[in-house]
């Protein structure tokens, strides 16, 4: 059987030279397989969208109608959990959002999934929380600080309290990063190894043809069922976003 | 670091049977290329999402959501336009029909009015001439009952001349009657 691992060894396309990047040292810049899928995933994003809002028409037709409901989906996502001042972080929950599901939804047609990647879903997820960050600062300046010290609480619980929270906001990026990164690999693991189990039983016989058919069904089942996964990771990714960002543009609601 | 994120994937990634030196997402050296493009690629799609798709996206819906409500608003201007015309309507068809209503009683009272000064004048006429006949017959009746005293006179004169042989004389006579 072939290894099921292979699919996620990085491999570079087009060489490009090293570039030196400050505080970072030497960066191999190539193109790799990673790179290209993400590319490819941004690349999808802009033509969609950009095919989509062309007409801009009162009556919309079949893209235009796909691409604003996936605008009004995170559109609704960062109305009711962030609230008013949603609108601000749309673009970047948005952006987030359908890179996420274009690079996942990619991945299931081509041979590469960069969301499959911990390097790529870590930084995201570090993304997501130096950006909330950020904007806790520079919304409420020191008292950002009061976001691991939440108020109604009698004082001797703060000795607990205080660290348990500095310790869970320190591991949000890290959940974020290894639950999609997970969902991505298990995922393809899974289907890789139902699909080699349908070449192996294949080739055993009239008794394996009915191994192989059942390993065949689940693949097509499973299929079906990391679709849904492809765009409920991304869906998660954007919920937590506004979840995150909610409690610092929120701050004194605490 | 590696082997934390090494332990957590090996259980998602059961099946990692060959073992041919642990995953390959934790190779480092792919890591910096991947951050670095994918910050370069994330932050394009931001500003391109962010600066030109979005807003006309949004744009659209809000556009759809305008032309929606100004058609609500004008269908329901057009509504209560049309409920002021039928209300205008239906009291034009309720003064006309007063109007009508009141013609019809005026027609009547006239007419009751004419029939009865027709009649007074018809009964003042027939009045008269009653009045008139009654007159004729009590005339007559008078002069009927005048016409009596001298027929009973001359049939007492008759009388007397055939009992006693001699004519009364009209004093007598005028006396016995009386």
């Amino acid at each position: 059987m072939a290894d099921p691992m292979h699919q996620f060894q990085i491999a570079k396309i087009l060489d490009l030279p090293k570039v030196a990047v400050p505080g970072l040292g030497q960066i191999d810049l190539s193109i790799t397989n990673s790179v290209a899928a993400m590319l490819l995933a941004a690349t999808l994003v802009i033509v969609f969208y950009a095919f989509a809002s062309a007409k801009a028409a009162v009556v919309p037709g079949r893209l235009q109608t796909v691409g604003e409901m996936l605008y009004g989906l995170v559109n609704g996502l960062t109305d009711s959990i962030i609230g008013h001042d949603g609108k601000k972080y749309l673009p970047f929950v948005f952006t987030l959002f359908v890179f996420v599901l274009f690079a996942n939804i990619q991945g299931m047609f081509l041979v590469f999934t960069a969301t499959s990647q911990i390097a790529v879903t870590l930084t995201l997820g570090l993304l997501v929380i130096l950006t909330v960050v950020a904007v806790g600062v520079g919304k409420n300046g020191l008292k950002f600080f009061k976001l691991f010290a939440p108020s109604g609480v009698p004082w001797p619980l703060y000795i607990l309290l205080v660290p348990i929270e500095i310790l869970s906001f320190l591991i949000r990026p890290i959940t974020l990063a290894l639950r999609l990164f997970g969902n991505m690999l298990g995922g393809h693991v899974v289907l890789k190894i139902f699909a080699g189990f349908v070449v192996a039983l294949g080739g055993m016989g009239v008794l394996g043809w009915a191994g192989a058919a059942l390993a065949l069904s689940s693949v097509v089942a499973l299929t079906a069922l990391e679709f849904m996964v492809a765009f409920l990771q991304a869906f998660v990714f954007a919920v937590l976003t506004c979840v995150y960002l909610n409690d610092v543009v929120h701050l004194d609601s605490h | 670091m590696a082997t934390e994120h090494h332990g957590t994937v090996e259980t998602t990634a059961a099946p990692e049977a060959h073992g041919g030196g642990g995953l390959p997402q934790l190779q480092f050296e792919h890591w910096g290329g991947q951050i670095v493009w994918l910050l370069l690629i994330f932050a394009v799609l931001y500003a391109v999402l962010a600066k030109g798709l979005l807003p006309r996206v949004s744009g659209a819906i809000e556009t759809r959501g305008a032309k929606i409500a100004d058609d609500i608003a004008g269908a329901r201007r057009l509504k209560d336009e049309a409920e002021v015309q039928a209300r205008a309507a239906a009291a034009e068809v309720a003064e006309a029909r007063a109007k009508a209503q009141k013609t019809a009683v005026d027609a009547k009272a006239a007419a009751s009015a004419e029939a009865a000064t027709r009649q007074a004048k018809e009964e003042v006429v027939l009045a008269e001439k009653l009045a008139a006949a009654e007159a004729r017959i009590q005339a007559t009746r008078d002069e009927a009952m005048g016409h009596v005293r001298d027929v009973a006179k001359d049939t007492a004169a008759a009388i007397v001349q055939k009992l006693t042989g001699k004519a009364a004389t009209a004093a007598e006579l005028k006396s016995a009657l009386a």
